[in-house]
C-alpha cells in the first residue's frame, strides 16, 4: 500500500504486517508517556530518587545512551575526514540511531529536571566554569547538528526527491556535509569528556574525583575514548540486529570488519589508559583526600569484582577479540565481542553515576541503595519505543543501507 | 551570555568558551545559508534535472556504468564517471580513434528484440533519427516498450517543452509503478507523434546538435548484448520461473511474468533510475 | 587552618560544642519554621523529606556510647563544591559575607550541587510545598519559600543578617559588619551553638574556632568550610574524617 514510499529495489514488508511490528512499541511508548506526564505533573516524587540518589536511573542512561551514540560522529569522522569510503555503508544508519540517541537523551533531561520551563537559565546564565554548562551546550549544538545531518536522509526519500526544491538542497547539502562532521566531532569531544568531567571534578566523591591534565580530569578524557571506541561496536552491534530483525543482509563483511578493528585498537587504548588511571586513583588521588581505596569497595554489592568487571570482562576481553584479525573474522566471536563492548560501557557510565552517590562521604554515613520505581523505567523504555519506532520508519522509507540493495540483487553470473 | 551581561567576565575560560560557541553557531549557520543559497542558485539556473541524473547515475552500481568502450573492447574494465555524457569526456576523443570501425551490419534481429540500426541509441533506452530537415525524432526503443508492456499512463513532453541530454522526457506507470525516461537530445519538442510507449517525439535542437553521446551500429549491437545480460541478472535466476532462453524472443510485456517488487526494481535498473 | 579573609566584609561562621549537645533537636525545628520548610508529605522518609538542619547519632566503635552531631549547610569557603558546578550559577557566594546562598528562582533542578555536597547539606523539593489550612499562618514573610523542583539548603539565616544591614543602616551605620544570630542558634537550649564572624578577633566564634581542639568535617577535602565542632572525646574526633576501610573512624595514609 505504501510502496511508492519505500525505495526502488528494496523490499519491505507488506504494509499491514509492518504495522503489526509498531503496534507493541506504540503500546510502550504510551505506557511511558503516561509515566513521564506524572512525573511532571505529581512531580518528581514519583521516582525513587532523594536527597542522596539525586541522580538515578535516568541520568545513568542518557549517559550510557550518548556513549553509545557516539557511534555517529565516530562514523562521520572516519568516513569524510579520514575519507574511510567503506563506513559509507553505515554511515545514514549511524547518523539515525545517533539521532534517536540524543533526542531521547534531551527528553529523558526534561522530565529529570525540577523546573523543565527553566531550560533556557543555563544558556542566559551559563556558569562557564562547570561542566554541566558545558554539557548542555554540546548537547543541544550537536542534536541540531544530528538534525541537519538527517535531513538529507529524509529527501532522499523516494517520493521527496522527485521534488526539484528537495533535490537540489539534498544536493548541496551532501556537498558541504564534511564541515558538519568536522562539527560534530568536535562538539562530541567536548561533550563526551565534560560527561567525564562531571565526576572528575567532585572533590566530595573521592571516589569519583580525579587528578587533572590541562583544565579537566582524567575521566573527561577517559570518556571521550570510551565513547570513540564503543560507538563503532554499537554501530555494529545494532546493523546485526537490524540484519536478523529484517532478515536481510544489510552490509558487506569487510564494513563489519573496518568496524570491529577500529573499535578494538581504540578499546585497546582506552583501557590501558583506565588501567593507569586506576592505579594513580588508587595508589595517589584517594589518599590525597584522606580515603583508603579499600572503602570504595567495603559494600556488596560494589566489590572490587565491579572493577574486574567493567575492564578485563567487558574492557580488555572484547579489545582482543576485536583487534585481533583471527578472531574478528569470525562472526561468532565478533558480533557478542561488539556487544560486551557496549555492555562494559554501561557499567562504566553505572559505576561513575550510581557507584558514586551509593558510597558514604561522611564517616557516620551510611551506605545506601536506590531502587528505580516504575515511572522511572517506564520512561525510559517510551525513549526505546519511540527510537525503535523511528528506526523502523527510516528503515522502511529511506535508503538506510545503500549496499542492501546489491546485496539482495542476483550474484553475476 | 553575551558581552554586556552583568556575569560575565572577560577571563580566559569566559572567552574560550564562548569563543567556541559562537563559532560553532556561526560556522552551522553559515553553511546552512550557503547550501540554502546555492540550492536556491540551481532551481533558478534550471540545474534540478542535471543534479538529478548526477544523483541517479551514482547511485547505480559500477556494472550498469560500462563504459562504451569498454563495451566495444578498447578500455576492458573502464565504469563511466560522467553520466554517459560523452560529448564532455576528455578521453571519448582518444578511444574513438582506437575503435575498429566495422561495416554497419543490417538490421539486426538477433537478440530477441528489434535494434534496427538506422538510428542512434542512448543508454537509456531511447533512439534518435537525425531527419532531413534538421530535426530529431526521438523514441523508445523495442526493449524498453516490451519492458513496460501496456502502461496505465505515459506522461509525454508537450509541444513547446525544453528538453535536455539526462534530462527527464516523460514518466510511464505500468502495473502500478513509475518510472521516468532520460531524454537523449536537447532541444525543444517541435510535435508529438502517437501516444503511449509507441509514440516520438520530434526535436529542434536549435543548430547544430552534438550527438557525440550516442551509440551506432557494431556499439550499438555490443551495448545490446550488455543490456540482455543485464536484464538476465535483474529478473533474477533459480528462484524464479523467468528465464530468457537462448535464441528465444523477449516477451512483449516482461512485467507480467514477474512479481511486483522485482518488476519495479527491474524497470529501475534498465531504465535507469534506482 | 585560617582561610583567606574576604575584602572589607565579614565571614560569618559557627563553632558546635559537641559535649554540649544532647541532640534534642530545637535547633531542627526553630530552622525549618524560622525559614519556611513546608510540612513533609505523606510519603516523606528521611531521604526524601527537606530538612536544612539534621543531627546526626554517632555511636563509638564497639562501645555503648553515643554522641549527636548537628549539621547543616557547612558554608564551604574557596573551594565551594556547590557553586562551581551549578549550570545556572543559582549559588552565589557573597564576598561580603562569606554565606554561601541558594538561588531557588534561578535553579533549574537539574541538582548537580547536590551530588557535589559531600556533607549532604542540600534539600530537593520532590513535592510541591503545602501548608494546609491554618498552617499558612505560621509563614514567616522575611523568606521566601520555594516551588517544586528546585534545591534549598541553609542560608545562615541571611535574611536575619539583611535585617540586621538595614537596621544598622538606618540608625545611622556602622563601618563594622552587624551580628545577627541565627535560628538555631537562639533555639540551641544548651548554648552549644555559637555564632559570629569569624575575621572579628573579638568575636566568641572566632575565638572558638580558632582555639585548639576545634575541627571541622572531612577537612581534607580541603573545602574550606566555615562551621566548626569542638569535642573533647577522642572517637568523636575521629569521625569528623570521611570513612575510611574499616568504617570505624580511623583514617589511613
Amino acid at each position: 500500500m505504501d510502496e511508492r514510499l519505500v525505495a526502488r529495489g528494496l523490499t519491505r514488508a507488506p504494509f499491514g504486517r509492518f504495522l503489526l511490528w509498531l503496534v507493541p512499541w506504540a503500546a510502550l511508548l504510551g505506557v511511558g508517556l503516561y509515566a513521564a506526564y506524572l512525573c511532571l505533573a505529581v512531580g518528581l516524587n514519583q521516582t525513587n530518587m532523594d536527597n542522596r540518589f539525586a541522580f538515578g536511573l535516568w541520568i545513568y542512561l542518557d549517559l550510557t545512551v550518548i556513549a553509545l551514540g557516539a557511534g555517529a560522529f565516530f562514523t562521520g569522522f572516519l568516513l569524510y575526514v579520514m575519507k574511510r569510503r567503506e563506513l559509507a555503508a553505515v554511515i545514514n544508519s549511524a547518523v539515525v540511531i545517533g539521532f534517536i540517541c540524543y533526542s531521547g537523551a534531551v527528553a529523558i533531561l526534561a522530565i529529570d529536571v525540577g523546573q523543565p520551563l527553566r531550560f533556557w537559565y543555563t544558556f542566559w546564565h551559563p556558569n562557564v566554569h562547570s561542566m554541566l554548562t558545558e554539557v548542555t551546550f554540546c548537547l543541544t549544538l550537536y542534536l541540531t547538528v544530528l538534525a541537519i545531518e538527517y535531513l538529507p536522509l529524509v529527501l532522499r526519500n523516494r517520493q521527496l526527491k522527485t521534488r526539484p526544491s528537495m533535490l537540489v538542497f539534498e544536493f548541496e547539502l551532501h556537498k558541504v556535509m564534511a564541515v558538519f562532521a568536522l562539527v560534530g566531532t568536535f562538539l562530541s569531544f567536548f561533550h563526551q569528556g565534560s560527561l567525564g568531567g562531571l565526576y572528575g571534578v567532585l572533590q566530595g566523591r573521592p571516589f569519583a574525583y580525579r587528578g587533572s591534565f590541562l583544565a579537566w580530569p582524567s575521566t573527561f578524557f577517559l570518556f571521550i575514548l570510551s565513547a570513540a571506541a564503543v560507538g563503532p561496536s554499537f554501530v555494529l552491534a545494532t546493523t546485526w540486529i537490524v540484519s536478523k530483525v529484517s532478515g536481510r543482509s544489510l552490509v558487506k563483511p569487510a564494513v563489519f570488519e573496518l568496524l570491529a578493528r577500529v573499535s578494538g585498537s581504540l578499546l585497546l587504548v582506552y583501557v590501558l589508559a583506565k588501567s593507569v588511571d586506576t592505579l594513580v586513583w588508587i595508589n595517589h588521588t584517594s589518599f590525597q583526600l584522606g580515603v583508603h581505596p579499600a572503602s570504595f569497595y567495603a559494600f556488596a554489592p560494589f566489590g572490587t569484582w565491579a572493577l574486574f568487571t567493567e575492564i578485563v570482562l567487558l574492557g580488555l576481553v572484547p579489545a582482543l577479540v576485536l583487534a585481533l584479525p583471527r578472531s574478528r573474522r569470525d562472526s561468532r566471536l565478533l558480533v557478542p565481542a561488539a556487544f560486551l563492548a557496549c555492555a562494559g560501557v554501561a557499567v562504566n557510565r553505572f559505576v561513575m553515576t550510581v557507584q558514586t552517590l551509593a558510597l558514604p562521604t561522611l564517616a557516620f554515613d551510611s551506605f545506601l541503595s536506590y531502587t528505580p520505581s516504575w515511572q522511572e523505567v517506564a520512561s525510559f523504555l517510551a525513549v526505546v519505543a519511540y527510537g525503535v519506532i523511528l528506526y523502523s520508519l527510516s528503515f522502511r522509507y529511506l535508503n538506510l543501507f545503500p549496499q542492501e540493495r546489491e546485496l539482495a540483487a542476483a550474484p553475476e553470473v | 551570555m553575551f558581552p554586556w551581561s552583568p556575569e560575565f567576565a572577560w577571563d580566559a575560560t569566559h572567552i574560550a568558551f564562548f569563543g567556541a560557541l559562537y563559532s560553532v553557531l556561526a560556522t552551522v549557520a553559515l553553511t546552512l545559508a550557503v547550501a540554502a543559497w546555492r540550492a536556491r542558485r540551481d532551481a533558478r539556473e534550471g540545474r534540478a534535472a542535471a543534479i538529478a541524473w548526477h544523483g541517479d547515475f551514482h547511485e547505480m552500481p559500477a556494472s550498469a556504468r560500462a563504459c562504451r568502450h569498454q563495451l566495444t573492447g578498447e578500455a576492458p574494465g573502464r565504469v563511466c564517471e560522467n553520466g554517459f555524457d560523452c560529448r564532455h569526456c576528455a578521453e571519448h576523443p582518444h578511444f574513438e580513434e582506437l575503435r575498429r570501425h566495422d561495416a554497419t551490419p543490417d538490421h539486426a534481429d538477433h537478440f530477441g528484440f528489434d535494434l534496427p540500426l538506422d538510428r542512434l541509441y542512448h543508454r537509456g533506452h531511447t533512439w534518435v533519427r537525425p531527419e532531413a530537415d534538421g530535426t530529431l525524432t526521438v523514441g523508445l526503443d523495442d526493449l524498453a516498450r516490451r519492458l513496460l508492456g501496456t502502461p496505465e499512463k505515459v506522461e509525454l513532453p508537450r509541444a513547446g517543452d525544453r528538453l535536455e541530454v539526462n534530462g527527464p522526457a516523460g514518466r510511464v506507470t505500468t502495473r502500478g509503478k513509475e518510472v521516468r525516461v532520460l531524454s537523449p537530445v536537447e532541444g525543444t519538442v517541435v510535435e508529438v507523434c502517437g501516444e503511449g510507449p509507441s509514440a516520438t517525439l520530434r526535436v529542434d535542437p536549435g543548430g547544430l546538435s552534438d550527438l557525440r553521446h550516442l551509440l551506432s551500429g557494431a556499439e550499438a549491437r555490443a551495448w545490446a548484448l550488455r543490456e540482455l545480460e543485464r536484464l538476465q541478472r535483474a529478473i533474477g535466476s533459480s528462484e524464479l520461473g523467468a528465464a530468457l532462453a537462448d535464441g528465444g524472443e523477449l516477451v512483449d510485456d516482461v512485467g507480467a511474468a514477474l512479481p511486483r517488487d522485482r518488476y519495479d526494481a527491474l524497470l529501475g535498473d534498465m531504465l535507469l533510475e534506482p | 587552618m585560617e582561610a583567606a579573609k574576604t575584602p572589607n566584609g565579614a565571614r560569618y561562621g559557627m563553632v558546635i560544642d559537641l559535649d554540649k549537645c544532647n541532640g534534642c533537636g530545637a535547633c531542627v525545628v526553630a530552622c525549618a519554621v524560622e525559614n519556611n520548610v513546608p510540612p513533609a508529605t505523606e510519603r516523606a522518609t528521611e531521604r526524601n523529606g527537606i530538612t536544612w538542619m539534621r543531627v546526626h547519632r554517632i555511636e563509638a566503635p564497639g562501645e555503648a556510647r553515643a554522641a549527636f552531631v548537628p549539621m547543616m549547610c557547612q558554608q564551604c569557603g574557596d573551594k565551594t563544591p556547590c557553586a562551581s558546578v551549578c549550570p545556572q550559577n543559582a549559588v552565589e557566594v557573597d564576598p561580603a559575607s562569606g554565606i554561601v546562598a541558594q538561588v531557588p528562582v534561578r535553579c533549574l533542578g537539574c541538582r548537580y550541587c547536590m551530588a557535589a555536597c559531600p556533607y549532604h547539606a542540600r534539600s530537593f523539593n520532590w513535592w510541591d510545598p503545602e501548608w494546609p489550612g491554618r498552617l499558612t499562618e505560621t509563614l514567616n514573610p522575611e523568606v521566601s519559600t520555594r516551588t517544586r523542583g528546585v534545591v534549598e539548603k541553609c542560608t545562615f539565616c541571611s535574611h536575619r543578617l539583611q535585617a540586621a544591614q538595614d537596621a544598622q543602616a538606618a540608625s545611622g551605620g556602622d563601618a563594622k559588619p552587624p551580628a545577627y544570630t541565627p535560628a538555631c542558634a537562639e533555639a540551641c537550649p544548651a548554648g552549644a551553638i555559637v555564632f559570629g564572624n569569624l575575621d572579628d578577633p573579638e568575636s566568641e566564634a572566632a575565638r572558638l574556632a580558632g582555639a585548639p581542639g576545634s575541627f571541622r568535617l572531612l577537612e581534607r577535602l580541603g573545602t574550606g568550610a566555615k562551621v566548626y565542632y569542638r569535642t573533647e572525646r577522642d572517637w568523636v574526633r575521629r569521625q569528623a574524617d570521611g570513612p575510611t576501610a574499616a568504617g570505624d573512624g580511623r583514617t589511613h595514609g
